[in-house]
C-alpha cells in the first residue's frame, strides 16, 4: 500500500473513534509528568479528558509495553473449596505510539512466551492486537538511547501494523500489515495519499533521526565477545561492587520476561498471581534448603549480562537486549548496557 | 491451547515415612481422565500445590511401569512441604505435569547400570530404578551405591533389601555417621569405591543428590574411566513454573525444567562453574 497521511490535529479524533471499537493504549501523561501507556476509557467525558493526556511527542515511557501483554502482576486463575476458574485475558488492542525499539521488545517477548510449552496467559493477550508504531526523530532517552548500535531503530522496519513518522504538522505513515491496511481503510476519512515527494523526505528524516542518537557502541563486537570464551569476571566483579540490586533495570527492560507466582488467599477463596520477577535478586534462586547458587551478587550480575548478549543470541539468533538505554537512564548508580559493551568492547573503564 | 498452569486434584492415598523429615505419599488424581492421560516418563518432575500456599517442582518417584498412581518423596524443607506434611491420608492436593526430560532408558538396555545417589537424591532415581527391576533381563549387571547422613535418612529402606534380592542386583549402602548396629559402610559415598569395582566397561552411571556429593561422585567416576556422556545426573534448582518460562532454574541457555532436570556431565560442562549446578 502506497505511503499514507495524518494530520496531527487528527490524531486525537482517531483515537477518540478507535477507543470505541478497541482497548486502546496510548503514551499518556499522568498527573506526575511521568508517561505511560494508559487504556483509552470508553466513556465520553472520560475519553476526552484521556485524549488531553496523549503524548506522542519524543519523550520517555517509562515503563516499557510489554506490561500490556506482560502485566506487573496479574491473575491466573482463582479458586474455592469447590473449583479452580481460569482467568484469561483476550480484549481485542490497539497499542498506539510504541516506539521501534520496544516493539522489537514486545516481538521478542511473543517469541519467548510461544517457545516450549505455551503461555497461555500471554498468549492470549496477543491473541488480536494491532501495533502502530512511532518512529523517533529525536531520542527520547538522550544520553542512554543507543538502537542505532543494534539496528533496532530509530525507526521500524518490520513487525508493526502500522507506523508513524512525525512530519510536521502531519504525520507519514507506512503500511507493514494487512491488519493496518484495514485499519485505515476503516478509517479512510483520516488519511490521505502522501505526495510523490513524501517517500524521499521520509529518508530524510530518518538519516536525521539516526544522526540524533548520541551514544554509539561496537554491539557486533560485543556479541562476538560475549560467544567466545573470554573471561568477564573481573567486570563482572567490579560492577557487582557498584550494583545496588534494585532491580530498575531489569523492571524496565522491553525483553525481560521472568516471574514469580505466588498464592494470595482469604478464607476458603484465593487467587494464584503471578508478578514480575529478576535474576538480580539475591532470592531468585534460593532454594528451600537454603542452597543458593547465585548467592554472591557478582554472579547476578554475569547472569543478566550473558542472558542478554550471549544465550539469547545463542538460542534465538536475535540479541535480548534491543539498546532501549532503559536500565541506564532508569539506574541509581549510573550502569547500563551501553556501558558494559563499550566496555568490554574498548577495554575501557567506564563504570 | 491447553492452560499448562492449572493443577488438578488428587487424593492422598498412603504416607509411607521415609526419614525424620522425608515422606513418600501416594496419590491418585480424583478425575479418571485425568488419570488415565497422565503419562509420564522415568525422571520426570510434576508441579504439587496446596492452593493457597503455593506449588513447588517435585520429581515423580514412582515408575511409569506401575499405573493408576504417582508417588512423591517429600521433605519437609520449606513452607509447601511443611504444610504437606501435616496431610493425611485422604487430604488433597493439586498436581501438573508431567514436566521436563527424562533419563534414557532405551539407549541403556543391555548396559551395566550404576545408580549413584546422596540422601534425598535416591527418590529422583526410584523412578528408574524400579523400571529397570520390572524389566531386569533386559540389562547388565546392576549396583546401586546409596550414601547419607546417618542410617535414619536413608529413604526406601525396605525397597533396598528387596533390590538386594534380585539376581544379578547389588546394593551398597554407606553412611557419615552409624548408629549401633550399623552393619555397612561408614563414610561419604566416594568411599564405596574401596569397597566394590566401579567399572567403565559397557555402563551407565546415573547420579543423584546434594550439588557437593554429585562433584565428588562425578570426579570418581571420571577417575574411572567414564567418560562425560555417560554420567547421568538430574539437577535440582529453584522453579515456578516448570514450563521454561519464569527463568529462575535459567543456568547458561538450559532451562533445567525443559532441558532437563537430566543432563549429562558432558552438557554439565558447558555451564559456567560459578552457576554451581554441581
Amino acid at each position: 500500500m502506497k505511503l499514507k497521511k495524518i494530520l496531527q490535529k487528527d490524531v486525537e479524533k482517531l483515537l477518540g473513534e478507535a477507543a470505541k471499537k478497541w482497548q486502546t493504549y496510548v503514551p499518556s501523561k499522568n498527573d506526575e509528568g511521568d508517561t505511560l501507556f494508559a487504556i483509552l476509557p470508553k466513556e465520553k467525558d472520560e475519553l476526552e479528558k484521556a485524549l488531553q493526556r496523549v503524548n506522542l511527542k519524543d519523550d520517555w515511557v517509562a515503563i516499557s509495553p510489554k506490561e500490556i501483554f506482560f502485566p506487573q502482576v496479574e491473575n491466573m486463575f482463582s479458586f474455592d473449596k469447590e473449583r479452580i476458574t481460569e482467568e484469561i485475558e483476550t480484549s481485542k488492542k490497539l497499542i498506539f505510539g510504541i516506539r521501534p525499539c520496544d516493539l522489537k521488545g514486545v516481538l521478542f517477548a511473543d517469541e519467548f512466551f510461544k517457545r516450549n510449552l505455551e503461555d497461555i496467559y500471554y498468549l492470549s493477550r496477543i491473541e488480536d492486537r494491532l501495533i502502530v508504531t512511532i518512529g523517533c526523530n529525536t531520542p527520547p532517552r538522550k544520553e542512554a538511547c543507543f538502537c542505532t548500535s543494534a539496528n533496532t531503530g530509530p525507526f521500524a522496519k518490520e513487525g508493526f501494523d502500522l507506523e508513524l513518522v512525525d512530519a510536521g504538522n502531519y504525520y507519514l505513515v507506512e503500511v507493514g500489515s494487512v491488519k493496518g491496511e484495514e485499519f485505515i481503510n476503516l478509517y479512510s476519512a483520516f488519511f490521505e495519499d502522501a505526495g510523490d515527494d513524501e517517500a524521499e523526505k521520509l529518508n530524510s528524516i530518518e538519516s536525521d533521526a539516526k544522526e540524533a542518537i548520541n551514544v554509539k557502541v561496537d554491539f557486533d563486537k560485543a556479541l562476538e565477545i560475549m560467544k567466545g570464551d573470554k573471561d568477564l569476571t573481573e567486570n563482572y566483579k567490579r560492577i557487582g561492587e557498584r550494583c545496588i540490586y534494585c532491580g530498575g533495570c531489569v523492571y524496565t527492560c522491553p525483553s525481560c520476561t521472568c516471574f514469580n507466582v505466588f498464592d494470595d488467599k482469604l478464607g476458603d477463596n484465593g487467587v494464584r498471581r503471578r508478578n514480575w520477577d529478576t535474576c538480580v535478586f539475591r532470592g531468585y534462586t534460593r532454594e528451600a534448603s537454603g542452597h543458593n547458587p547465585r548467592d554472591e551478587k557478582w554472579t547476578r550480575t554475569a547472569r543478566r549480562y550473558e542472558h542478554k548478549l550471549k544465550y539469547d543470541y545463542s538460542v534465538t539468533g536475535t540479541s535480548g537486549c534491543i539498546a532501549c538505554g532503559r536500565c541506564l537512564s532508569s539506574c541509581p548508580v549510573n550502569i547500563g548496557m551501553s556501558k558494559f559493551i563499550e566496555e568490554i568492547t574498548t577495554n575501557k573503564r567506564n563504570m | 491451547m491447553k492452560n499448562e498452569y492449572l493443577p488438578y486434584k488428587v487424593t492422598i492415598a498412603s504416607i509411607q515415612k521415609e526419614s525424620f523429615d522425608t515422606n513418600t505419599y501416594k496419590v491418585v488424581f480424583d478425575d479418571e481422565k485425568t488419570r488415565d492421560s497422565f503419562d509420564y516418563r522415568q525422571g520426570q518432575f510434576a508441579e504439587i500445590s496446596i492452593l493457597g500456599v503455593g506449588e513447588a517442582p517435585i520429581s515423580i518417584t514412582s515408575s511409569p511401569s506401575r499405573k493408576g498412581y504417582l508417588e512423591f518423596s517429600i521433605r519437609a524443607a520449606g513452607s509447601l512441604t511443611n504444610k504437606i506434611h501435616e496431610m493425611k491420608v485422604g487430604d488433597s492436593l493439586y498436581v501438573r505435569g508431567p514436566y521436563g526430560n527424562s533419563f534414557p532408558y532405551e539407549e541403556t538396555k543391555g548396559k551395566n547400570i550404576y545408580f549413584i545417589a546422596g540422601g534425598i537424591g535416591l527418590p529422583p532415581l526410584r523412578s528408574l530404578i524400579n523400571m529397570t527391576m520390572d524389566n531386569r533381563s533386559d540389562f547388565g549387571h546392576i549396583k546401586i551405591l546409596y550414601g547419607s547422613k546417618t542410617p535414619d535418612e536413608l529413604c526406601f529402606k525396605q525397597e533396598l533389601d528387596e533390590w538386594k534380592k534380585v539376581e544379578n542386583t547389588e546394593v551398597w549402602l554407606i553412611v557419615d555417621k552409624p548408629c549401633d548396629g550399623w552393619g555397612c559402610s561408614i563414610g561419604v559415598v566416594t568411599e564405596l569405591w574401596k569397597d566394590t569395582d566401579i567399572h567403565p566397561k559397557n555402563a551407565v552411571a546415573f547420579v543423584c543428590g546434594p550439588p557437593i556429593m554429585i562433584k565428588f561422585v562425578v570426579q570418581k567416576l571420571t577417575q574411572s574411566g567414564f567418560k562425560d556422556k555417560d554420567i547421568i545426573m538430574t539437577l535440582e534448582r529453584y522453579m515456578k513454573c516448570g514450563i521454561g518460562k519464569c527463568g529462575h532454574c535459567n543456568v547458561g541457555e538450559k532451562f533445567v525444567c525443559v532441558d532437563g532436570p537430566v543432563f549429562t556431565y558432558e552438557e554439565i560442562k558447558k555451564i559456567p562453574s560459578r552457576e554451581k549446578v554441581i
